[in-house]
């Protein structure tokens, strides 16, 4: 299997996570600027978006991160997309919170505060952007206080992956933060495991 | 099986994809109506239901969920519908499709929808709605090469809950007024969903 994408994507490292805990073996190609443009012909014939990941398996194409981390979750069988119907349902409840209403919500702070980007200079789209990430993360240690440290059924999921690195963005952005107990410590947590190590350092906030 | 509830009002097309998934595979539910301007979903009784105060929810015989996509995909499991397929490589195919419309083509249509269809009087910035049009047009387009390529329907060649959330976007697209290019597989893939009974009851004029 082929994983295309740079490392410094967080949707890239949900997917590199899940195959590294599940044990699918791939090859790591760097995709996405300032590495290699994907607006190449090339990258395009695989995903017409034109962003990353995207995963090649024995010939099999399939972007969106969320349904890679769901299809490789099938495909090994994992308890991290648990069998049960209402048990995987309420993993697929927050994984798909999270690229839905959480990661939208940071865009407008992140790019101005870590990427400093000197176009998102708004004052009032940075405060909504700041409000808004700030709402959601206190919905997440709320759920994370109630459901045992994890944010489904009481276990690692791959929901608990994609919120990590989530909350690594949280955590790697200079703006004031209120203090999440739930949240830091879930983080703290992962951040402690090998793959945790990798894919939540300082090299890729 | 007891009862589904779904918690929602009809103009919000997150509601219409879950009843329109239920509809086509025969389950049975009832509707409470909830969302602004009707009963407002800040309300604590709701919030427990859904911190984020979003429509849908559904209560499963006492199972509560939300976000739509993950709706339907249990709903269809669920019920062992072949809306969701069971072989690894064609259900992968359908959730990438449908998570592409809440992830890519949902999120570009906002300002726009907002500006030109609701006429929200605080969405005015001229390079905001020229921006989330270019956007939008540009996704729109994507979709277009995938219809025309995958033979009338965006994954396996059959019908999928995929097809049901790109419709109601479609219609979406279609209700907002502004300069569009011609596209012609979208347009074919609308109207023929637009043509079944469900595509008439969730995708009229009263709820664009």
């Amino acid at each position: 299997m082929r994983i295309l994408g740079r490392v410094t994507s967080s949707n890239v490292r949900k997917v590199l996570w899940t195959a590294d805990l599940i044990g699918i073996g791939y090859e790591h190609e760097d995709w996405g600027l300032p590495l290699r443009d994907p607006r190449v012909p090339e990258f395009l014939a695989l995903n017409p978006n034109g962003t990353v990941p995207v995963i090649v398996d024995a010939g099999f194409v399939l972007w969106e991160s969320s349904a890679i981390m769901r299809y490789l979750g099938q495909k090994g069988g994992s308890d991290l997309w648990p069998a049960d119907v209402r048990e995987r349902a309420l993993v697929d409840q927050w994984l798909t919170w999270q690229a839905t209403e959480l990661l939208p919500s940071w865009l407008y702070a992140v790019t101005a505060f870590l990427a400093k980007n000197p176009d998102f200079n708004d004052p009032e789209r940075i405060a909504q952007s700041v409000d808004k990430w700030s709402a959601n993360m206190r919905m997440l240690e709320a759920q994370l206080a109630e459901g045992g440290g994890y944010v489904a059924n009481g276990r690692l999921s791959l929901a608990d992956l994609a919120l990590a690195l989530s909350s690594h963005r949280w955590f790697s952005t200079p703006f004031d933060r209120p203090e999440l107990p739930a949240v830091t410590e879930h983080y703290q947590r992962l951040k402690a495991t090998e793959a945790g190590r990798k894919y939540l350092n300082a090299d890729t906030p | 099986m007891g009862t589904l509830s779904i918690l929602g009002r009809l103009t919000s097309i997150n509601v219409r994809k879950v009843m329109w998934t239920c509809d086509l595979i025969g389950i049975g539910y009832e509707v409470e109506i909830w969302g602004m301007p009707h009963r407002d979903p800040g309300a604590p009784e709701f919030l427990k239901l859904n911190p984020n105060a979003q429509v849908p929810v559904i209560i499963d015989d006492g199972f509560v969920l939300w976000e739509s996509n993950a709706i339907m995909r249990y709903l269809a499991e669920s019920r062992r519908s072949g809306l969701w397929p069971v072989a690894a490589k064609e259900r992968a195919l359908v959730d990438q499709w449908l998570t592409w419309q809440v992830a890519e083509l949902n999120a570009q249509w906002g300002y726009a929808v907002y500006a030109l269809m609701r006429k929200n009087p605080a969405y005015t910035d001229e390079q905001r709605i020229a921006d989330s049009i270019r956007n939008w047009t540009q996704r729109m387009q994507i979709l277009e090469a995938q219809l025309q390529a995958g033979g009338g329907f965006a994954a396996n060649g059959r019908l999928s809950i995929a097809d049901i959330g790109l419709a109601v976007s479609t219609h979406r697209w279609v209700s907002t007024p502004f300069d569009k290019p011609a596209l012609p597989a979208v347009m074919e893939h609308y109207e023929r969903l637009k043509a079944t009974p469900e595509g008439q009851k969730y995708m009229s004029a009263d709820t664009p």
